[in-house]
């Protein structure tokens, strides 16, 4: 009770002290929250981007396209890598070398390749979510007790009744939580690509507003934005949370 | 399963990827303006080599920069909230969401603030390290063995030796763990400021690298940053390893 009101109390005087650092500051930079709610109502109300829809739409088919591609190919890749020792032995030390250069680096030649259209942020956001998904199946198939697939071929279970039985629940919780986070990660990638350089969907927007220091309508499209990333992380949270509670 | 399979497959599989693209490349296969083979490749690390290095020199002192802040910050900042119990509960879901938020959409405003220079690279770049380390060390105060404070309080251990004697390096692990986490983190805002306001460092190079279509030198310039990115986050890792026998871990 008295830590929630702490918590409410540090909000409001965040906000108090951005209001009044925004009323004393350059109006060009700086945007009180008294500002911010009348942008993001006109945001809202179509009158300061009336395509607004159109763009979120973009954003949106980007992120799912996006992600799709990653989970099938991240999937595909770590059973391909966790089937066998060697392979995995030989192609995960490559993979986590890659995984530590930071991947904005490839987002020059993938638009370079792709174009300022969409297919550069689906690549991009495709490259972001592929690598934590890859890896949580392959460290997921490393936690499936060897010893139990072996019984339980040996008691004649078929490869598909074993892969059900046996190794989808052990690896389940790993897995789930890759796929998490190659959501997030799809999701960010999307909208750097966007921001890096774009005709349409909410980065562009986020550009256009910026070079016309429209910063109020700019901090109303970031609330609109964040409202997208946490809707999606919160949707898969809810799976998450499904996937553990069918592993108990 | 031998060590040196693993190895001869590894190098195998890089020799015929490389094979095979320089073949893909020469047979006409795909357009040379955006798939140069990897020869022409090389022959572009001669061309672009001097104001790559200087751009990648450029690159790298904003981020140790943004480095030296993070791991500062952060661990400072860890360690007051993570040993003050009313502070950890206060602040620590507001630093959670912090972590969480999308860096990128502050992005422009950071920009508009600090103008073109190497500020706004430094600050995004320290942004994107410090989160973590903060919430790595955060848990790592907080997880302190209670005992260890107890019997040192009772031994008349006053309020900076428990810092020094038991927290900070009862957490060393973690930082270090911190530390090689936020490096890449680092480096990643630098690139990204570079590549959407810079004037110079890697970042930018790269970026116009790719609007004036010079694919060669744009994967030479992309080979360069990830060899660079690579070797550093090795390096951590052995300095990582040596500190671990020296602390006495048993593996």
């Amino acid at each position: 009770m008295t830590v929630a009101v702490i918590r409410a109390g540090l909000l409001l005087a965040v906000l108090a002290a951005w209001e009044i650092a925004g009323r004393l500051g350059n109006p060009l930079l700086y945007v009180p929250p008294s500002a911010a709610v009348p942008a993001l109502v006109r945001l809202l109300g179509l009158q300061s981007y009336p395509d607004l829809g159109e763009h979120l739409l973009l954003t949106l088919r980007e992120i799912v396209a996006a992600y799709g591609l990653a989970v099938v190919a991240g999937v595909a890749c770590g059973f391909a890598l966790g089937s066998s020792r060697l392979l995995g032995r030989a192609y995960g030390p490559l993979l986590a070398a890659l995984y530590a250069v930071p991947a904005v680096v490839w987002y020059p030649s993938l638009m370079l390749f792709f174009g300022l259209d969409a297919a550069s942020k689906i690549a991009f956001g495709f490259l972001l979510g592929f690598f934590p998904i890859t890896l949580a199946v392959l460290a997921g198939i490393r936690q499936v007790n060897p010893q139990l697939v072996t019984v339980a071929r040996a008691f004649g279970a078929s490869r598909a009744t074993v892969f059900r039985t046996v190794m989808l629940p052990s690896m389940l919780f790993t897995l789930v939580g890759g796929l998490r986070t190659g959501l997030a990660l799809s999701v960010i990638g999307v909208i750097v690509g966007e921001v890096l350089g774009s005709k349409a969907g909410m980065g562009s927007l986020l550009n256009h507003a910026y070079g016309l220091f429209r910063t109020a309508d700019y901090v109303a499209l970031v609330l609109v934005t964040l409202v997208l990333i946490v809707g999606s992380d919160a949707a898969a949270s809810v799976l998450e949370h499904r996937a553990r509670r069918w592993t108990e | 399963m031998s060590r040196a399979r693993v190895r001869l497959l590894q190098a195998l599989s890089i020799a015929v990827l490389l094979v095979g693209w320089e073949g893909i490349a020469r047979g006409g296969w795909v357009d040379p303006l955006f798939v140069p083979a990897p020869s022409a490749v090389v022959r572009a690390f001669g061309r672009i080599g001097a104001p790559a290095l200087a751009g990648l020199g450029d690159t790298l002192v904003k981020t140790a920069i943004a480095y030296v802040l993070s791991v500062v910050l952060g661990v400072a900042g860890g360690i007051l909230i993570g040993s003050v119990q009313a502070v950890r509960q206060a602040v620590n879901p507001f630093v959670i969401a912090l972590y969480g938020m999308p860096k990128i959409l502050v992005l422009p405003w950071i920009v508009l603030l600090l103008g073109f220079g190497s500020a706004p690279a430094v600050v995004y770049g320290t942004i994107h390290g410090l989160f973590p380390i903060l919430v790595l060390v955060t848990g790592a105060v907080r997880d302190v063995d209670r005992g260890l404070l107890t019997v040192a309080r009772a031994f008349g251990a006053r309020r900076w030796q428990l810092y020094w004697k038991v927290v900070l390096p009862a957490i060393v692990p973690t930082v270090l763990a911190g530390m090689r986490l936020g490096v890449v983190f680092c480096l990643l805002g630098v690139l990204i400021v570079e590549m959407f306001a810079g004037v110079r460092g890697m970042g930018y190079v790269m970026s116009s690298l790719a609007n004036g279509f010079q694919a060669p030198e744009l994967f030479a310039a992309t080979a360069l940053v990830s060899t660079a990115s690579i070797v550093i986050v090795v390096s951590l890792d052995a300095l990582n390893e040596r500190l671990s026998h020296w602390r006495g871990d048993v593996r």
